[in-house]
């Protein structure tokens, strides 16, 4: 598969980018509207879930490859799925349903930052991976390693969201 | 809604393929088609264009709504196979996916896909597409 290479982007092309992409699928797809949070605002917001976290990774490849990587409470994943599909909000879903349902979440996020990023190049995005973190977990106590090209943190329906975006 | 379209009466119900790896974007185009307001006959529903195929072999089916990125078989391989059969020739090709590049389109319309839908979508894009298949049909 042939693919072109997309030019040098600055990256405040790359954190647009992917706020426009979260914009994007959340208020096109999900009927959400999505509010930026400082550093502040997230840690705090995070403080205040009770529930456990889900982290959500799509691998892609092609002019470059890396990863999209979604960090949300499970009470966020679940409403975001039932609130998709026009169910009751309140219903707990299956984990295979939920887990699917963020998957696609995360793809749409992915596919729509890849796009903007340049219409020329073709990506292969690998099937989302969804891991429940342990119940102590929250991304504030996550050490941070690798290539970080992006990061966004943003509340959904009042609870918190991080979106990273690693390179190879 | 063209209003010089046929009253719904008149048109012929549409047999619907999704194919698409998740579980909820299946579910969500099928709300979708589901909400157009259109005699909708059976919505069949696949995981893979592997699987795709076997159904088209053996229903009759008057649109394809396809992911491009899927295990197994993906979009673009299942086209393809579909190109193949002069039997299917009429079906119509929608794909639905989140590669919006200029050069997976381009592919698309060597393959003599109708409609390239990019996710995330609103709902009205496919009801409108579902409105014109309805028509022609009709006609």
């Amino acid at each position: 598969m042939s693919s072109a290479k997309s030019p040098a982007l600055m990256p405040a092309d790359l954190h647009d980018a992917l706020q426009h992409a979260l914009i994007e699928v959340s208020e096109n797809a999900y009927f959400v509207f999505v509010e930026p949070a400082n550093a502040a605002q997230f840690a705090t917001a995070v403080e205040q879930v009770k529930t456990t976290w889900l982290k959500v990774s799509v691998t892609f490849a092609g002019a470059f490859a890396g990863a999209v990587e979604i960090t949300l409470p499970e009470r966020l994943g679940n409403w975001l799925v039932t609130s998709l599909l026009g169910m009751d909000t309140e219903q707990t879903l299956p984990e295979p349903q939920m887990f699917d349902g963020v998957g696609e979440f995360a793809n749409m996020v992915c596919g729509a930052w890849l796009s903007k990023l340049s219409d020329l190049a073709m990506f292969e995005l690998r099937v989302p991976a969804v891991t429940r973190m342990a119940p102590e977990w929250n991304p504030l106590v996550e050490t941070r390693a690798g290539h970080e090209l992006a990061c966004r943190m943003v509340s959904l329906n009042d609870l918190p969201m991080r979106v990273l975006i690693r390179s190879n | 809604m063209n209003q010089s379209n046929p009253p719904a009466a008149a048109m012929k119900p549409l047999n619907i393929l999704i194919v698409d790896d998740s579980a909820t974007m299946r579910a969500l185009l099928h709300r979708v088609v589901g909400l157009a307001d259109l005699p909708i006959g059976t919505i069949y529903q696949a995981p893979n264009g592997l699987e795709a195929l076997k159904i088209l072999e053996t229903c009759s089916v008057q649109a394809v709504f396809t992911d491009l990125n899927m295990p197994v078989m993906n979009g673009m391989q299942l086209l393809r196979e579909m190109a193949k059969r002069d039997s299917w020739k009429d079906l119509l090709r929608i794909i639905i996916s989140t590669d919006g590049s200029k050069l997976r389109r381009d592919e698309a319309r060597e393959l003599n896909v109708n409609l390239y839908v990019e996710k995330p979508f609103r709902p009205e894009v496919v009801r409108d597409v579902l409105c014109q298949i309805a028509s022609a049909d009709a006609c």
